[in-house]
């Protein structure tokens, strides 16, 4: 028999793949427009999409059943707020008709743009709850040398529009160690921020990635020991004002964390609908009292023209040997670490899988384990934290 | 069994980029030996490796049929020869195959001192050798200027140079037609019993070791009952055949001709290159043959090829020791001149300290070795053999940095000094002087020739072998080349630098170097290791010592942050990927106490230069 494990959240994606113009660092499944996004016909298809999970024989073989509760709803891009209100409201309209999304977290990605601001009324009575402006600097230098097409002054009427719409929860997307910045520039972009009174930060250092502009035309970028000078004073500041990290990039005033993305780094399911959405989904299978653990992982053809034209679900499974190690990708990344409990409901995996890896890293000083009665807690320590792709070179 | 009258045996010496491995491939075309669509370009060169590199480190034969102009369907057997000076063995032994030589010569560059080096061992083992000239399609081929060079630098006669292009095929047909008329046919011994030549041995791991073999009187056939005379156990024929370059069996071989012969041989030193394979057993052939001979001689086999470095090679995990093992024995099979003895380091555990021809041979071993058997090595820093007087009057022989005896106990150390050979065009001349000189080199000759010049430099081999050929191509934008020989040792002011990582000293990475640079080329060597060993999560301090003394030191420092910054669901599969990249890399370093270092640290003195 297979069966979705109850006890594992379960998140939704939805992926909106335009942009008006892209961003020379993102190496996101995002495309410029080319005359005018194909609104309706992409919403049906999301729904179809998410339908076709929904049912016995799913891409997935443990198929997701309306019973499964729904923990978040994230709409992310490309550029999702390209998208009109009604459209948004329609897309939810249909996913509420499988899952009780009253009381969730529902996020949508907005650029902070003049034409977006005005939709945000719109949004919010459509049922999003949640709005992350993909600010990236308070510098229209910085902004224009990243790409952006909007400016520092869109960004700050954009926030007071969603505010003015009734948001009570929203996110601000910041960058940091861009081409050229000092430390006390990189403090200013915070400052800026910190003046608009966000629930959320996101404040994220820029990387080059393959397949972007950025990767064939490197910028310069800040030295290494800039970089860390930026990050340390970032992470004070961003304390001080009550921002609390709970994750490498992530910042939240007390009960604002994003429940979406917490659920990744717990290594949480979620389904991915739209072009090039990835999903994950557990499934358990049990035989002769084993009780046999598989994890998918499933991805949308990215091309929108094709995602249109129905597409293909490409599902792969994790191989056994590396679900540890994508578990600790994940759940390392967050500061309160994980717990045994956590580990074992996750992954499926015996506790003891760990044990010569947490020695290890113990042992170099990078991670910290604590018992209390039953339950035993696994965390990064500071240095842990600053160092987490060496740390995770050492995972099983 | 094929007239040896109208058999023609001979091999191709060209420097590389004269377009050997293209007129070996036009031939093979013309004679059709493989259809078109089976032309992977340059054929002979079977090996990964020598593809991609693009040079020839394996003999290799071909048999073609030739339909001359006379009528008469002639068996060239062709064997391809290496053109780098680190494989200058292996053209002696291709050369003991065939009664002639076609010299290919590049109608723009001129001669060039590997040829000139491997014509003399033409000449020298009696082979007739035929003049080419090549790419004579280029606007800048001067074939008159480069005959008049041939003439005056090697002394044969190059009036009846034939003129190609192996690019477009022009001159070739002439050329096979001059073949024939130039180069002798094989001496007709057909009737004698059995002596064949083993020139190369390798092992195949379904078949066992597989012999090329040049059959110098008699016939081997299938089902025979062989003995190979060094080993001395008779073995029965599986097969016998020509390479076309495919392997085709034919069931016999006779007195002249060239091919394979495959004899179930399991054991990887049953067939030694150099050794001869007669008839043996109690079969009715081998009685018969005999009968009146009473037993066939051993041919003349090759000179033992002496390493001129020397190097230790570990395994970067311990448990890959005897699968390394395994790895090497097969491999001498097929590379006589690759030597390895047990070493014991400190620093990197158990391994072997091997012996090459230079570093291009050693960079092609381990890369065999890496892709061939699978392992992951660490080689430590090459170095020549030295001569050691010690005080009580014994001559030490170190080939190993560490083991240098206690410089309180030396009377004199020597160093070995090769004569160097090395022809450039002129307009270089005094680049590659300063570069002699800079390498304490002592002129010994110098002569123009036309365009050309050839200088004779004595030098220290050290200086030579590790990166003086890289650096001679450099200076001379590539024209330069380059041929030496070991000549003499001699007495020089010599010390060991040693390394220290984070206080302790490592044996592997210990050097012999002369003691007036020892300061400047130690800094240089630290430098550069700061420069290949990553940074970690302490600081790791590098430090270079002459006995006690601390000459040079530098900190990799530790790292401070390396975080990935952003990681959500999408990302995780491309993420993971790139830590298993990590993780492999990793995995090459080798663990010196608690710092990783990656097999370029060891090298690091090969790139320090001067």
């Amino acid at each position: 028999m297979y069966a979705a494990p109850a006890d594992i959240p379960l998140g939704l994606y939805v992926h909106f793949p335009w942009c008006i113009k892209k961003c020379p660092y993102c190496d996101f499944n995002s495309h410029e427009i080319e005359g005018v996004i194909p609104e309706d016909a992409y919403i049906t298809r999301l729904i179809e999409d998410l339908e076709t999970h929904t049912k016995p024989f799913a891409p997935t073989k443990a198929m997701v059943s309306s019973e499964r509760a729904l923990c978040s709803i994230f709409l992310g891009g490309g550029t999702p707020s390209l998208f009109t209100p009604d459209a948004i409201a329609r897309l939810l309209v249909a996913i509420a008709e499988w899952f009780d999304i009253d009381k969730i977290e529902v996020t949508l990605e907005a650029n902070p743009g003049s034409f977006e601001a005005e939709r945000f009324v719109g949004y919010r009575q459509a049922g999003v709850n949640r709005l992350s402006l993909g600010a990236q600097s308070f510098d229209d230098e910085a902004l224009k040398a990243l790409g952006r097409i909007h400016q520092s002054s869109d960004t700050l009427r954009a926030f007071d529009a969603a505010r003015q719409a009734g948001f009570d929860n929203i996110n601000i997307d910041l960058m940091h160690g861009l081409p050229g910045q000092s430390v006390q520039a990189a403090m200013q972009d915070l400052a800026q921020a910190f003046n608009l009174v966000p629930e959320h930060l996101s404040w994220y250092q820029l990387s080059i990635e393959k397949n972007t502009r950025f990767y064939r035309y490197p910028p310069v970028l800040p030295e290494e020991d800039k970089l860390f000078d930026i990050w340390q004073r970032g992470i004070e500041q961003l304390d001080q004002q009550g921002y609390t990290q709970y994750e490498v990039s992530a910042f939240a005033r007390p009960g604002a964390q994003a429940a979406h993305n917490l659920n990744y780094w717990q290594f949480g399911d979620y389904l991915g609908i739209g072009a090039g959405a990835h999903g994950k989904i557990s499934s358990t299978k049990s035989r002769h009292h084993t009780i046999d653990r598989t994890i998918y992982r499933t991805a949308k053809s990215r091309v929108p023209k094709d995602y249109l034209q129905g597409g293909k679900t490409r599902v792969t499974q994790i191989p056994k040997d590396d679900i540890a190690t994508e578990f600790l990708m994940n759940a390392l990344r967050l500061n309160e670490g994980f717990s045994r409990r956590l580990f074992e409901n996750r992954t499926g995996l015996a506790w003891q899988s760990l044990a010569s890896f947490l020695a290890d890293a113990e042992s170099r000083t990078l991670l910290k384990t604590t018992s209390i009665g039953d339950e035993t807690r696994v965390w990064t320590t500071a240095a842990g934290r600053r160092l987490l792709d060496e740390l995770l070179l050492l995972a099983p | 069994m094929t007239d040896p009258a109208y058999i023609r045996n001979f091999s191709i010496i060209a420097h590389i980029d004269h377009g050997k491995s293209t007129l070996a491939d036009r031939f093979i075309q013309i004679c059709g030996g493989l259809a078109d669509r089976d032309m992977a370009e340059q054929v002979l060169d079977s090996m990964d490796i020598e593809r991609e590199r693009g040079i020839t480190i394996k003999a290799q034969s071909v048999t073609l049929n030739y339909h001359a102009e006379d009528g008469y369907a002639y068996q060239f057997n062709m064997i391809d020869t290496p053109g780098h000076v680190d494989f200058t063995y292996e053209v002696s032994r291709s050369m003991a195959a065939c009664e002639g030589a076609l010299l290919v010569v590049d109608a723009a560059q001129g001669v060039e001192a590997q040829s000139v080096a491997n014509c003399y061992t033409a000449l020298e083992q009696g082979l007739e050798v035929l003049p080419v000239m090549n790419k004579i399609d280029l606007p800048q081929a001067d074939p008159d200027r480069v005959c008049q060079e041939i003439e005056e630098i090697i002394g044969i006669d190059a009036v009846g140079a034939v003129q190609v292009s192996a690019k477009t095929g022009a001159g070739v047909p002439t050329l096979l037609e001059e073949i024939i008329r130039v180069i002798p046919p094989p001496e007709d011994l057909r009737e004698g019993p059995l002596q064949a030549l083993i020139i190369d041995s390798w092992f195949d791991n379904y078949l066992g070791v597989v012999s090329l073999v040049r059959v110098v009187q008699g016939a081997i056939c299938t089902k025979d009952k062989i003995l190979t005379k060094t080993v001395g156990r008779v073995h029965q024929v599986d097969s016998v055949g020509i390479f076309t370059p495919e392997r085709k069996v034919t069931g016999q071989l006779s007195a002249g001709e060239v091919g394979f012969v495959v004899a179930g041989i399991k054991d990887v030193k049953g067939a030694p290159v150099g050794d001869t394979i007669v008839l043996g057993g109690t079969s009715k052939k081998a009685s018969q043959t005999t009968s009146h001979k009473r037993e066939a001689q051993a041919l003349p086999g090759f000179e033992r090829i002496k390493p001129q470095i020397y190097a230790g090679m570990f395994t970067v995990k311990a448990d890959d020791f005897n699968n390394f093992r395994d790895a090497l024995e097969k491999l001498t099979l097929n590379d006589a001149s690759l030597v390895y003895e047990p070493e014991s380091s400190d620093a990197l555990g158990s391994g072997f300290r091997c012996g090459f021809l230079g570093m291009l041979h050693m960079e092609i071993i381990q890369e065999r070795l890496e892709r061939e058997y699978n392992l992951n090595l660490i080689t430590s820093a090459p170095t020549v053999v030295y001569e050691i007087v010690t005080k009580a009057g014994e001559i030490l022989r170190v080939d190993n940095p560490s083991q240098l005896p206690d410089s309180s106990a030396i009377e004199e150390m020597r160093e070995p000094i090769v004569r160097a050979n090395i022809m450039l065009p002129s307009e270089h001349v005094g680049n590659v002087i300063s570069l002699c000189i800079e390498r304490r080199g002592v002129q010994k000759d110098m002569q123009f020739v036309g365009r050309q010049t050839s200088l004779i430099y004595d030098l220290p081999m050290n200086e030579v072998v590790l990166d003086f050929f890289d650096k001679l191509k450099s200076v001379s934008r590539g024209y330069a080349s380059l041929d030496y020989s070991f000549d003499r040792f001699e007495a020089a002011n010599l010390v060991r630098l040693d390394v220290l990582i984070n206080g302790s000293g490592v044996d592997a990475l210990a050097v012999i170097i002369h003691k007036d640079d020892a300061r400047s080329r130690g800094m240089a060597l630290i430098r550069k290791m700061k420069e290949l060993i990553p940074r970690q999560l302490f600081d790791v301090a590098i430090q270079a010592a002459i006995g006690s003394q601390i000459i040079a030191r530098q900190t990799v420092k530790a790292l401070r942050k390396n975080v990935t910054a952003k990681c959500y669901g999408g990302d995780i599969t491309r993420k993971k990927k790139l830590l298993e990249k990590q993780k492999a890399g990793k995995k090459r370093m080798k663990l010196l106490g608690s710092v990783e270092i990656p097999q370029e640290a060891f090298l690091a003195v090969l790139k320090v230069g001067k």
